[in-house]
């Protein structure tokens, strides 16, 4: 029998790292099921259980292709995200998942791709970037533009280092700092600034609301049609599975049939995300 | 083949259905509603709208997922709760409800099927009651697709002929709940069917209220998002719910841990309704709320019902039982605001 849906699998924390300090504060943590498990694609989500607090949608920021971990880079914001910021290697939360649909990665075999990430976005993205990153000879040129507020804001720091010899990588800081040596500015700056080609490429941006407008926009500047950028959309959801009626834009619920979406496609939607 | 039962037989057939849990339109404290008939004899099919719709006993208000415990350290174990018990039956079904039910059906199924929703509802045989006149004023079934004797969603649907009820079986699960009264149903006769036949013709002139030509509404609401009819219309609103609350099609729920003791952790994971009324609903835990106001929230509810699930499943989510209308503390028409929609200009 279909096993219910609404009862989550028991995983185990196996790691902790703390990406970013202060007030808001980003961690990323490694789970793995105590027994059975899921595969997940690029850009799907999970809900993740802390018993006696509730639930939160995550998406999955690591590879289909590495399968004895499930990672999430969580933001302390709310209820349950605070909780997961209390745990510990050796904890106990439930997952369940995977939802929603994922980035068309098969698709773009042959292109370039270019990530635009602002903040904790780049969790969503990361997934995508380590898949095609084990998978480069079947993809053209992957390049990075990230940005965070301030370099302490910046998250996987040493991952983006180890990166560089392997892909093209533009950070920026939103206010100069004495020591900052790359760009300063927005990230949609960044992209007017360093202008990727958009023949034969993909952009997938992703970050704050706001990012993602100015991303969206610098990138149609750039030469970008609407149908190579791609985006995820997050809205607060209870079930994750097109029932409890919260996360929906217009007839779509973004739980099930995002949270990736072309601009082409989001475009069309009414404005309430 | 249908069947007629004396209405002084009724409480018989009741009392012939142990196995079930029965329920019924019953008043208590001052409210008709759909409650466990504990006595037979006291049930009457004579009553006007209830104020809770059928849906409570398939999608009840509030409804424990699983329990969890703290084990160990760290260690949970997790029990399921899924709803057990008798088959439910329930009289006095009006169609509109019943109606309303094949649309929750809709939601609750599909891929990924909600396993709490279907073992209620497969458990549950519907008994319908023509309305003979609309139970409330606020009544439009017509309007939306639907009748005062529409079958769907029914099991069996009773007609009042006076002394006695007209039944007609529609399901295997009705037929089996029929033939639980044995001799006391009789084979109907061509005057019979007759006599039903016109108090359906009947009930369909006497709806004191309709809501017409609508076929447009849906690419109409589309070009209407960003209008301020929303502001306008929702003015008055004061949040409180009642209108989606007390809809016999709404569906959305909240999911939340009730935590029982601390030390070791216990407690239940708890589904309760939940409303697109509410501020809350939408928020997100930022602060950012895509629904920020009263016009965003009000037009998510004309937007689903007449829009969105159109688009999605080919059908109005509203069955016009006129609950919205009839409840709202200050007087929100469903009915005033679609014609207004209708008679925009584009």
């Amino acid at each position: 029998m279909r096993a219910n849906v609404y009862l989550p699998k028991l995983t185990k924390v196996i790691s902790v790292k703390e990406e970013v300090g202060g007030v808001r504060s980003i961690k990323t943590f490694r789970t793995q099921f105590l027994d059975g498990g899921f595969t997940h694609k690029c850009g799907q989500c999970a809900m993740l259980s802390i018993f006696g607090k509730g639930e939160s949608m995550i998406s999955i920021s690591s590879s289909p292709l590495v399968k004895d971990y499930l990672q999430f880079s969580i933001l302390k914001m709310g209820r349950v995200t605070s909780a997961i910021h209390d745990l510990e290697v050796g904890s106990i939360i439930g997952i369940r998942g995977p939802y929603g649909n994922a980035f068309p990665i098969e698709s773009w075999k042959g292109k370039n791709i270019l990530f635009a990430g602002g903040g904790i976005g780049l969790a969503p993205i990361w997934s995508v970037l380590q898949t095609t990153l084990l998978l480069k000879k079947d993809y053209g040129d992957l390049t990075l533009i990230y940005g965070a507020r301030t370099s302490p804001d910046i998250v996987f720091k040493e991952e983006l280092a180890d990166l560089k010899s392997k892909m093209t990588v533009h950070l920026s800081i939103d206010v100069a700092e004495p020591e900052w040596k790359e760009f300063v500015g927005f990230v949609a700056q960044n992209i007017l600034d360093k202008k990727p080609s958009p023949v034969n490429t993909i952009a997938i941006t992703c970050g704050p609301p706001i990012m993602i407008k100015t991303c969206i926009k610098a990138l149609s500047e750039i030469g970008f049609k609407d149908d190579q950028i791609y985006t995820t959309v997050e809205n607060k959801m209870k079930c994750g599975i097109g029932k409890c009626g919260r996360c929906n834009i217009g007839r779509h619920y973004v739980c099930k049939d995002g949270p990736v979406y072309s601009w082409a496609e989001l475009r069309q939607l009414p404005q309430e995300y | 083949m249908d069947k007629i039962l004396a209405k002084k037989d009724f409480p018989r057939w009741l009392e012939a259905l142990g196995a079930y849990d029965v329920y019924a339109p019953q008043l208590i404290d001052d409210v008709w509603n759909y409650e466990l008939a504990a006595d037979p004899k006291a049930v009457s099919l004579d009553y006007p709208q209830t104020a809770i719709p059928a849906k409570k006993i398939v999608f009840p208000q509030r409804e424990f997922f699983f329990e969890f415990r703290e084990a160990d350290t760290d260690d949970y174990k997790l029990k399921e709760l899924l709803p057990e018990g008798k088959p439910t039956v329930i009289f006095g079904v009006r169609a509109c409800e019943g109606k309303a039910v094949t649309l929750t059906d809709l939601v609750f199924g599909g891929e990924i099927a909600d396993d709490y929703y279907w073992k209620r509802r497969n458990a549950a045989v519907l008994v319908g009651l023509a309305c003979a006149s609309p139970p409330s004023t606020n009544c439009f079934c017509l309007s939306v697709n639907g009748s005062p004797h529409s079958k769907e969603g029914l099991d069996v649907l009773m007609t009042d002929l006076g002394d006695q009820y007209y039944v007609e079986i529609l399901t295997d699960k009705g037929k089996k709940l029929v033939s639980e009264g044995g001799a006391i149903f009789h084979e109907a006769k061509p005057p019979d069917k007759k006599a039903a036949e016109k108090i359906h013709a009947d009930s369909e002139k006497k709806l004191a209220r309709e809501l017409k030509n609508i076929k447009d509404v849906p690419a109409k609401l589309k070009g209407m998002f960003a209008s301020p009819f929303w502001d306008d219309e929702s003015m008055s609103c004061i949040r409180c719910g009642i209108c989606t609350y007390l809809c016999p099609t709404c569906h959305c729920f909240d999911i939340n841990d009730e935590v029982e003791s601390q030390t070791p952790l216990a407690g239940r994971r708890v589904r309760t309704w939940d409303t697109c009324q509410f501020p809350d609903f939408t928020m997100h835990s930022s602060g950012h709320n895509p629904r920020p106001d009263k016009a965003a929230r009000l037009r998510q509810r004309i937007n689903h019902k007449f829009q969105y699930f159109v688009e999605v499943w080919q059908n109005y989510q509203c069955t016009g039982c006129g609950r919205c209308i009839t409840l709202c503390p200050v007087g929100i028409d469903i009915i005033k605001v679609v014609e207004k929609v209708r008679d925009h200009a584009s």
